[in-house]
């Protein structure tokens, strides 16, 4: 299965058009999409507009691939799961988000195993190729930030530190 | 007394990042809000307080954000606001720090890795800490950079 998201903040047509695409071109495999506000709705692809957490970590867990924009939340998710992600980022000029930081992430996480960058929809098809042929998605992290950076926390707000 | 503390934020990837600094908040009184209220479940045995999203294409939505942020404050009166973003946060921050003399703590996303968020360059003037999780966006005159929350 290749779990599809968007978030559910801001709508994302563009991805999940290419994805319901690729869902019709390929009927042997199954796609599941969070749509979060988007008003184009799948016709060859399963989907919800929101999943509960709990849910969403269980599709990430289950998928094959996952196919996100390329938010935080998404490689996080996919990364504790060690889900292979393909990721394309939203863009300020079409009116995807408010900010072009997607492409920033996207940059920023391009190259590392498991992580596959679509730069738009027409690189969808061989990003999911890629991702299905890898071995092991995203290396995982430990659940907490790191205990120096904690601990500064920590001190700061109990006013041990000025 | 234990010290009280508001962590807030947006949904998605802000508040896993929040989630990951829940060992900074050992030994204080922390209640959490986000936007998403089946977030609830990540944190048991906390108060948590449903917030309105708001974003910079979706303006409109300040008011219900105002007032919802606005309802948490007062319930918590929180000595210290922190938040990783974005516009509900940068609202509790500056409603904490103008109503309440809340110490303030501003953590931009590990996303913005080329330039600091616009909700981020607001609350650099009233954030009491101020921080990028990107070495080279911090500088003297602020933002700090204490690390990664990954």
């Amino acid at each position: 299965m290749i779990f599809v998201t968007v978030g559910t903040v801001m709508p994302f047509d563009r991805l999940i058009i290419a994805l319901d695409e690729w869902a019709a071109a390929h009927p042997g495999t199954a796609v599941f999409a969070q749509i979060g506000s988007g008003t184009y709705l799948p016709k060859s692809m399963e989907w919800d507009r929101s999943l509960a957490p709990s849910l969403f970590r269980e599709k990430v867990e289950a998928a094959e691939v996952v196919v996100a924009h390329a938010g935080i939340g998404s490689y996080l998710t996919s990364a504790g799961a060690r889900t292979p992600l393909v990721m394309m980022p939203r863009r300020k000029a079409l009116g995807e988000h408010t900010t072009d930081h997607q492409l920033a992430t996207a940059n920023w996480l391009r190259g590392r195993e498991g992580i596959f960058v679509a730069e738009d929809e027409t690189g969808i098809e061989q990003a999911i190729s890629e991702a299905m042929d890898s071995v092991a998605g995203p290396d995982q992290f430990s659940d907490h930030a790191p205990e120096a950076f904690v601990n500064r926390l920590n001190a700061y707000i109990r006013g041990r530190e000025a | 007394m234990t010290q009280r503390v508001l962590a807030i934020c947006s949904s998605g990837g802000h508040w896993m990042q929040l989630m990951r600094l829940q060992r900074s908040f050992e030994g204080l009184d922390v209640a959490y809000a986000c936007t998403r209220a089946d977030y609830e479940k990540d944190v048991p045995g906390h108060r948590f307080y449903v917030v309105g999203e708001v974003n910079s294409k979706s303006l409109q939505r300040m008011p219900r954000t105002l007032y919802t942020v606005m309802r948490a404050l007062l319930k918590e009166r929180p000595d210290t606001i922190i938040t990783t973003g974005a516009l509900p946060g940068l609202t509790a921050l500056v409603l904490g720090k103008v109503f309440f003399r809340s110490k303030t703590i501003w953590i931009d996303s590990i996303a913005n890795s080329e330039q600091i968020s616009v909700s981020g360059r607001h609350a650099s003037r009233i954030a009491d800490v101020f921080l990028t999780q990107w070495p080279h966006l911090s500088s003297p005159d602020g933002p700090d950079y204490w690390g990664a929350v990954i």
